[in-house]
């Protein structure tokens, strides 16, 4: 490693060791962490897992099969690039049928998100992403249906202005109740299952 | 119960001890005074909803990834919700701690993509070698050794070409040139 290098850089860091910060035992920090250590850890994850569960198993039984050029943004490991992903809808057959909702199964989503549907127009739909709980940074997110599957879109009920939280695995957005409305109940489960983010 | 509480309490206030500090720089180097603020309250708050999945050797690379996370989840927020509010703040002057004395190795580094900027910051700035880099951007720690050479000599490159135009490009030509 060229040390010069990285010495040079370290004479434009802005926020050398020299420059001061806030002391951690300030009141101001002391403040901060007593606020953070009185937040109970656990109990709103186990009342979003005993809401979230029975509702989304019934709500919607359709998969959208996804291929889309930005998935390696996603899978390759890389750092996300915050470009727009173009979403691909294929036929329904990617997932015959649905794994019961659980918070255990959503925290293994590689790709989580919150967006909301900004264009819903026949068989296309513009999400701008307002979160991203897990798997990448793109700001906006379009799903195309193939021929033959807008109705697929209907099934998920896109509705312009509305907000969605949406799931994919290996490639396919999961509709059985791991995407939908972002309704308390689901945003909940999210939270709870990517608490990182 | 109560004794279990106690324990965490402890943990997170060793973790924080050890990691508040270069939190804040972390921060302070990527976001106003007031996104870094708020940025920290955020991680903080993870830190403790997590702790248990912090590793507890060498903490803050992971800390690092959660503050990653918190301002990519800020900025976004802030395009989206409140554009207007993010101009104004944007246009009010930033107290910049230092201004930068190497104007050309920082004219250089702009020049570079933001995940060549990110990966040389995280090794000079927050002094990470590969493996420690690897965490903070979830990526492995292969990946991170060959992008940061490659980010280096892009640096380099760039540092030559603005200090000697042709030279640089003359250089770059003849790089495999015997001496």
């Amino acid at each position: 490693m060229s040390d010069e290098l990285r010495n040079r850089l370290q004479s434009i860091d802005p926020m050398a060791p020299g420059v001061p910060t806030e002391s951690v035992t300030s009141e101001s920090s002391r403040r901060l962490l007593e606020e953070t250590m009185a937040i109970e850890v656990g109990a709103q994850a186990s009342d979003a897992a005993r809401t979230g569960r029975g509702r989304w198993y019934l709500a919607v039984a359709a998969a959208l099969a996804l291929v889309f050029g930005g998935f390696a943004v996603f899978s390759g490991g890389g750092k996300p690039t915050g470009q727009p992903l173009e979403l691909a809808l294929g036929s329904s057959n990617a997932m015959a049928s649905c794994i019961q909702f659980s918070v255990e199964i959503l925290k293994d989503m590689p790709v989580a998100f919150e967006a909301t549907a900004v264009d819903v127009s026949d068989g296309k739909v513009t999400l701008d992403v307002d979160h991203w709980f897990s798997g990448g940074d793109a700001e906006s997110v379009t799903l195309n249906a193939t021929v033959g599957s807008p109705a697929l879109i209907g099934s998920v009920d896109f509705v312009e202005g509305e907000q969605y939280l949406i799931t994919a695995t290996n490639g396919t957005v999961n509709a059985c109740g791991f995407s939908g409305p972002a309704t308390p109940e689901l945003r909940s489960a999210f939270e709870e299952a990517f608490p990182a983010s | 119960m109560v004794s279990a509480d106690v324990a965490r309490r402890e943990r997170f206030e060793a973790v924080v001890g050890e990691t508040y500090d270069p939190l804040q720089r972390y921060l302070r180097r990527r976001a106003s005074p007031p996104d870094a603020e708020d940025a920290l309250a955020e991680i903080l708050l993870t830190m403790w909803r997590r702790l248990d999945e912090m590793p507890r050797d060498n903490p803050l690379p992971w800390c690092y990834g959660v503050g990653r996370l918190t301002l990519a989840n800020q900025r976004r927020g802030a395009g989206r919700r409140a554009k207007l509010m993010n101009r104004l703040a944007m246009e009010r002057p930033m107290s910049e701690p230092e201004p930068a004395s190497d104007q050309e190795l920082e004219a250089a580094l702009a020049d570079l993509s933001e995940d060549d900027q990110e990966l040389l910051r995280l090794w000079a700035w927050e002094q990470l070698e590969p493996r420690e880099i690897a965490v903070a951007l979830s990526v492995t720690p292969n990946a991170v050794s060959l992008r940061l050479g490659r980010a280096r000599k892009r640096l380099e490159s760039e540092l030559r070409r603005k200090n000697h135009p042709r030279a640089g490009q003359e250089e770059a030509y003849g790089r495999k040139e015997p001496q």
